[in-house]
């Protein structure tokens, strides 16, 4: 892929990429972050992307390792209690909508399911970009629509 | 799946930050930039290989010794060359290093090779550490071996020449470490041999030193506000640039112009990376 070409995809997608990195991080700053740090990666290492049609899987790969190392990372900080006029920023949801159960989905089920009902890709691509094989990809969305109790049907699309 | 239109829906009206398009835009520029750096690396290495299998012949032969003093390069009162020179990978760690070295047989040689070195020792202690306690971290949140795979963390030692002449000599020292964010250190020499002594601002911009860098940067950093009012430097208020002074880092252009660095996040975002002022009278 040209360099040029791999510039238009990230700029043009910009808004998918933000939406994704802000559904794990739930902090706009860090989500800015992630995706500077993510599109950085991917023109620092343009090189590895072999087939220019899978950029969309090469990529999401690298946003969604940035996604959870910063996650980790943010695991060993005690955060630092938040001012009030921050508070309430984006609008709180009700705990108990389906976005929310989502959230409080562990990472490897929580990423399986944001990929494919939210930006809707096909579980080849997803177990391209979490690396792990498809049956390890189905049995991880079946576990997760269990414990979201969702029917299977369709889920495989 | 009809259950999740809803969740998808509050998931595509997530709002939008208006820098965005600006932190993307930044990302491609620090990813093109160290990309170049990379490859420029690798022919670096190259060249500095060649140059050392000259130098040994150099030793060897009194004709191609000759020869070469009349190369200016060689003739000078000091060399900056490569002392050390290597690229593996070691418990998960990729070293990419090229560290140079001051040959002059004085005492700034020495004192700069020797701080050089402290700065090297120090790198490598902080990031042995770090790699460790982010792989911990990793194992301790709940990562798995399959997930962690062939993690790598990236240590660079690199050198610039930015301008050489017969008795002075400007370099930058870069040394990094790269993982889930990156951390980057750079170190500036500029070094008078016929002197015996390091350049300071007040050699190459005379007395009013501070008042011609200060217009001057402030001048440019004024240029950088966009049509809607945005910067990446922080106002002086809030930690952003006041003045320079006896600390201030700097390295000398090609053509002899300073240029006055500072470092990331001194007095802008980390997004505006190093941001570095030329000064001309």
């Amino acid at each position: 892929m040209r360099e040029d070409a791999l510039t238009a995809y990230l700029v043009e997608e910009q808004a998918r990429f933000y939406r994704l990195a802000y559904s794990y991080l739930k902090d706009r700053d860090e989500a800015l972050d992630a995706v500077q740090t993510a599109v950085c990666k991917a023109l620092e290492r343009q090189d590895t992307l072999k087939d220019p049609k899978a950029v969309r899987s090469w990529f999401y790969r690298m946003l969604v390792n940035v996604c959870l190392d910063m996650l980790r990372q943010k695991s060993r900080v005690i955060p630092f209690p938040e001012s009030p006029e921050t508070e309430g920023y984006e609008d709180p949801l009700p705990d108990d909508t389906l976005s929310r159960q989502v959230d409080a989905l562990p990472e490897a089920m929580g990423t399986v399911i944001r990929l494919r009902f939210y930006e809707e890709l096909s579980l080849n691509e997803i177990s391209k970009i979490t690396g792990e094989n498809l049956s390890t990809v189905k049995s991880r969305l079946y576990a997760a629509l269990k414990k979201l109790r969702i029917s299977m049907e369709g889920a495989l699309g | 799946m009809k259950e999740f239109d809803q969740a998808r829906l509050e998931y595509e009206r997530t709002p939008l930050p208006p820098e965005l398009d600006k932190r993307v835009q930044a990302g491609i520029r620090e990813g093109k930039a160290l990309r170049r750096r990379r490859r420029m690396v690798r022919r670096l290495t190259s060249c500095a290989a060649c140059f050392a299998v000259l130098l040994a012949a150099l030793n060897l032969s009194p004709t191609l010794a000759k020869a070469a003093a009349d190369v200016p390069v060689l003739g000078g009162l000091f060399r900056v060359m490569t002392f050390v020179n290597y690229e593996e990978t070691e418990d998960g760690i990729h070293y990419d290093v090229n560290v140079p070295q001051v040959e002059n047989g004085g005492d700034l040689a020495e004192t700069v090779n020797a701080v050089i070195q402290e700065q090297v020792d120090l790198l490598m202690e902080r990031a042995k550490q770090d790699w460790e306690d982010y792989r911990d971290a990793f194992f301790a949140t709940g990562g798995t071996e399959e997930e962690w795979g062939g993690r790598e963390m990236d240590v660079i030692v690199d050198y610039e020449i930015m301008r050489q002449t017969d008795t002075q000599v400007s370099f930058v020292v870069t040394l990094g470490e790269g993982w889930v964010s990156s951390m980057e250190e750079r170190f500036y020499y500029n070094l008078d041999f016929a002197e015996g002594r390091d350049l300071t601002l007040r050699d190459l911009l005379g007395e009013n030193w501070v008042e011609l860098c200060n217009q001057s940067i402030q001048a440019q950093i004024d240029a950088s506000v966009d049509d809607e009012g945005f910067t990446y430097f922080f106002p002086a208020k809030e930690g952003g640039f006041t003045t320079v002074d006896e600390n201030t880092t700097f390295y000398i252009r090609e053509d002899g112009v300073p240029v006055v660095t500072f470092a990331r996040y001194a007095i802008a975002a980390g997004a505006a990376g190093f941001p570095e002022f030329p000064i001309t009278a």
